[in-house]
């Protein structure tokens, strides 16, 4: 059954159709319950779930993530929350050398089904400490998997997989998209991780793009239609696993690629996503591959600079014109 | 003439935190109390005081805070003795202090405290501050009237009537001295000393107190449910716990309502004695902490005497301080 | 409780079976046999002991860097820990953790951890597990003073407090956040005195006599499992050792290293057993025999063990990806 439905509802029927299922999910974080979280993407469920299953904590990022990796361990599969990505420095102990490393270095002995779930992204006026994207941060750590929907319904079916995947998966929500409406197909289910998906297909340019980005890229492709230009978007929805294979067909077809993300451009994940091309497809290539991101600056808080910080639809289209 | 303190920074943090509601008072308020007994004692012109080093540094920590106040430190002194943490450090204080002749001894610390203290000391007489437990022997007094009642006893010529003279418990194993009690000695069916404290009533055998009230917390409470012996009656008690004994509910340890089955109270004369044996193993609990070990069969003696500290009479004594005039300014 | 000859016995067997393991470790990482780092739990025995002898199989622990003791306290296979820290395939990591890392999630080891103070978030985890499936349960989080300093300790024992979790802090203050002893480190002697700041309770016991950490964790185990919740139990002891083997360990004072010699609790127990608890020299040393042939056969099992293949290093990252292996 199809119905249009908000990013920020995507992630909450994710969650509460896993928590229907499953009794041993449940969900915590700084004022996820009563409240419905800050941004009130967990509104109503505190009501559904009842506060053993749906816990409010202290404002404590690190031991949320320590709790959930405790949690994980045995036999909980925990969905923790930390607010924004930017409180993720605070938890990186536990997210980074804990949840990440464990399993590995108990060879195996405990495991840890855990999300983590945390808005990133700017475009709401929030300055640097709200508004940030770490992408690169979670995806250098082996060990963690990572998922950015960039629509309600990847929300939803990328949270199903998140929760039923046997390892920690940090789950990026941006901010700025979480009242975005688009159709959503609930019958449609979990979406694998690692699989990404062709926004939109096209025979000149590939463009990768992640969670915001990939909507300035549909705008980009659909001036550059105007140009004669044929974009292919790829939306890879999933950071790690990495869909390598569906980039990979499309630049064997185009013969050029774009990358876009949101992170500052400087050692941003896009910039290992171009690495891997270069390094792979170089024969297909008939450009060099193009990184886009935000400016190498902290978020600006003014209207009048968080814009001009922010990468967008003319970048992409000057970024393909370029490449000739 | 000096004033000596003597504060346990142990006192206060056994388990009687678990297995009642025991007051817990850290050892940062601890320099507090000490800090405020100085202040006092400084402010009526006392012009030494000397403090028990510890493994906390709480004379130390006075020092430097008052110090820092830019109070005049040099009559405070830490005295020079080896610091072993345990309740032998009171013990070794308490001796120290009365050969440098100080005229009053403020001990804080709970019950086991001030028997460590008694143990060191023959006349100085001893204020004691609990801090501790479930305390029969040490008040809850502010810092600042036992500093007011410490100086003032300094400064008395007879302090006959401002102190008591207390009972005690001595303890022989097959006729040997073993260890003493202020205000109970209680056989327990335990064998070793492990956590210290006693909380379980049914492994009780017997009870020798020097002095019982029901309004108390301890095992001194539990013949306390049945008759009353005050400090100044010169004689002691004793009860054996018995299946086909009187009923009682006694308040051992802190919110801690215990019943039990006890036998006749028994009076014992101060000069007299209390002779057992028993089949088990056992452990002797001085001021409620597990001390003496008594292999079956070892005869055990108890005897109430009044040879214990002197202890100071707080209000009587400040009372007599203000009548004597020691309050008045110019 | 005391009478109960078998219950002494097995709290020394616990005891001199981690004296015996650390003293081969030690050796043989002096040997040049044990890699790596290695913290050892000397003298500090009587805690893990005593501790871990309340607990059932089912329960649950949290350990650190100097694990080895609750490892074995709370039932670890002395084989697969003794090939942990050689670094071979057989070890509870497979050699991918060694010795700061084993884990045995069938005994309810939820782990060493290398990083100080990690076990105290994770352990309010493992309570709100025990929490939401409702049984009765305890997590015991071992750590030391040092540690007593980390945003996790503070943030771990508020939340274990406001959700009214089943886990027993247990402190082992050992006198040393490394090099630093405990007077330069923090302006408290008894870590015990800040639980009053989580509203739960706070006590204090000697960490190198086991009756008395077992007669005080046995009541904060029973509050844990009676729904009652956390409790901080600090145990007093020594670091006998340096912080890592191979620490000279040069800013501990001679007198105080040979004070707490005195206090060891293994010769404190020993001497019990012998003098007061009704065991004869040919008994205890009965015991002492079993450990060093149990320990010795867990040193030739990690002798002769395999390393682990190269294909090994790249699994247990994930429980579904593995990356391919470098060709070398």
């Amino acid at each position: 059954m199809k119905k249009m439905m908000t990013y920020s509802e995507g992630i909450r029927e994710g969650m509460s159709a896993a928590m229907r299922k499953d009794p041993d999910v449940v969900l915590f974080g700084e004022d996820v319950g009563m409240f419905g979280g800050c941004f009130g993407v967990s509104a109503g469920m505190f009501d559904e779930f009842g506060p053993e299953r749906v816990r409010d904590t202290p404002i404590s990022e690190s031991a949320i993530i320590g709790c959930a990796v405790g949690a994980a361990s045995t036999g909980l599969r925990p969905i923790a929350e930390i607010m924004m990505m930017d409180f993720l420095t605070v938890a990186m102990d536990q997210m980074c050398n804990n949840a990440a490393k464990l399993r590995f270095m108990t060879g195996g002995a405990l495991h840890f089904p855990m999300v983590i779930r945390t808005a990133g992204g700017a475009g709401v006026n929030a300055a640097a400490q709200h508004s940030q994207s770490l992408e690169a941060w979670v995806t250098h750590v082996p060990g963690l998997k990572m998922v950015f929907p960039s629509n309600a319904q990847d929300a939803y079916g990328l949270m199903l997989s998140a929760v039923a995947d046997d390892n920690p998966v940090v789950y990026e929500e941006h901010k700025a998209m979480l009242a975005m409406e688009s159709e959503v197909d609930l019958d449609e289910g979990p979406i694998p991780l690692g699989v990404g998906k062709v926004v939109r297909p096209g025979s000149d340019v590939t463009i990768v793009a992640v969670g915001n980005m990939v909507h300035q890229a549909l705008a980009a492709a659909e001036t550059l239609e105007k140009d004669g230009i044929d974009c292919e978007i790829i939306d890879p929805r999933t950071l790690y696993p990495f869909d390598f294979d569906m980039v990979a067909n499309s630049i064997d077809k185009t013969h050029k690629a774009i990358v876009v993300s949101e992170e500052v451009k400087r050692g941003g994940y896009m910039g290992e996503i171009s690495a891997q091309i270069s390094e792979n497809l170089f024969d297909s290539l008939d450009a060099p591959v193009v990184r886009i991101g935000a400016l190498n600056t902290p978020v600006p808080f003014s209207p009048a600079l968080e814009p001009i910080y922010l990468p967008n639809a003319e970048d992409i289209v000057k970024a393909v014109r370029s490449q000739g | 003439m000096s004033i000596g303190i003597i504060a346990n920074p142990a006192s206060g943090k056994d388990i009687r935190r678990l297995v009642s509601c025991a007051t817990t008072i850290d050892n940062n308020e601890k320099v507090n109390i000490v800090k405020r007994i100085t202040k006092t004692v400084m402010s009526l012109g006392q012009d030494k005081i000397y403090f028990m080093p510890d493994t906390f540094d709480i004379g130390f920590m006075v020092i430097d805070a008052l110090k820092a106040d830019r109070e005049d430190v040099s009559g405070l002194e830490v005295i020079s003795m080896p610091v072993s943490g345990s309740l032998h450090d009171s013990v070794y204080a308490g001796e120290i202090m009365e050969q440098l002749g100080t005229g009053c001894i403020i001990v804080l610390g709970g019950d086991g405290t001030s028997r460590a203290v008694a143990k060191g000391i023959r006349k100085t007489p001893m204020l004691p501050i609990s801090t501790g437990t479930n305390n029969v022997y040490p008040t809850l007094i502010e810092g600042t009237v036992a500093g007011m009642a410490a100086s003032a006893l300094t400064k008395m010529d007879n302090i006959e009537d401002c102190c008591i003279r207390d009972k005690r418990i001595e303890v022989y194993v097959n006729g040997a001295l073993r260890d003493i009690a202020l205000v109970d000695a209680t056989v327990s069916l335990d064998s070793y000393i492990g956590a210290k404290a006693i909380w379980q009533a049914e492994k009780i055998k017997a009870i020798i107190a020097t002095r019982c009230h029901p309004a108390t917390i301890g095992f001194s409470a539990v013949p306390g449910a049945l008759t009353i012996v005050k400090d100044t009656d010169d004689c002691g008690v004793m009860v054996e716990q018995s299946a086909d004994g009187t009923g009682v509910m006694a308040a051992i340890a802190a919110g801690t309502l215990e019943r039990m089955k006890l036998t006749e109270p028994e009076i014992i004369p101060v000069g007299g004695e209390k002779e057992m044996t028993f089949e088990e193993t056992c452990m002797i609990a001085l001021d409620g902490e597990r001390e003496v070990k008594v292999k079956p069969g070892e005869k055990i003696t108890f005897k109430i005497m009044r040879n214990g500290p002197y202890r100071v009479l707080t209000r009587k004594t400040i009372e007599k301080a203000q009548s004597m005039g020691l309050y008045l300014t110019d | 409780m005391a009478d109960n000859k078998d219950m002494v016995k097995d709290l020394y067997l616990t005891m001199r079976r981690i004296r015996e393991f650390e003293t081969n470790a030690m050796n043989l990482f002096a040997e040049g046999k044990i890699p790596g780092f290695v913290h050892l739990y000397l003298g500090e025995e009587a805690v893990a002991s005593g501790v871990c002898s309340n607990l059932r199989e089912d329960d649950y622990i949290t350990s650190t860097h100097r694990g080895h003791g609750h490892i074995i306290a709370k039932g670890g296979d002395l084989k697969f820990m003794m090939a942990e820290l050689f670094g071979k395939a057989t070890g509870y990591c497979k050699g991918k953790g060694g010795s700061m890392h084993i884990a045995d999630g069938t005994r309810g080891i939820i782990g060493a951890n290398g990083i100080v103070g990690a076990g105290q978030s994770i352990s309010t985890g493992v309570g709100l597990q025990i929490l939401l499936h409702k049984t009765d349960q305890v997590c015991v989080c071992f750590f030391g003073d040092g540690s007593t300093n980390q945003a996790t300790f503070h943030e771990s024992l508020n939340l274990a407090a406001v959700w009214n979790l089943p886990i027993v802090f247990v402190c082992e203050n050992n006198g040393y956040g490394i090099s630093n002893p405990q007077s330069r480190h923090q302006k408290i002697k008894d870590v015990a005195d800040r639980a009053v700041a989580y509203g739960i309770p706070g006590v204090v016991c000697d960490g190198n006599d086991v009756f008395a950490v077992r007669e005080t964790s046995a009541e904060a185990i029973k509050r844990a499992r009676e729904g009652k919740g956390p409790t901080l139990v600090e145990c007093k002891t020594y670091r006998q050792r340096g912080h890592f083997e191979g620490d000279p360990a040069i800013y501990k004072p001679k007198e105080e290293q040979e004070a707490w010699l005195k206090k060891d609790p293994l010769d404190k127990m020993s001497k019990w057993m012998t003098d007061e608890g009704g065991f004869s020299a040919a008994e205890v040393k009965a015991i002492d025999d079993q450990v060093k042939a149990e320990v010795a056969e867990a040193v030739k099992f990690a002798e002769d063990s395999p390393y682990p293949t190269p294909e090994s290093g790249v699994e247990d990252v994930y429980s579904d990806i593995v990356e391919e292996v470098r060709d070398r």
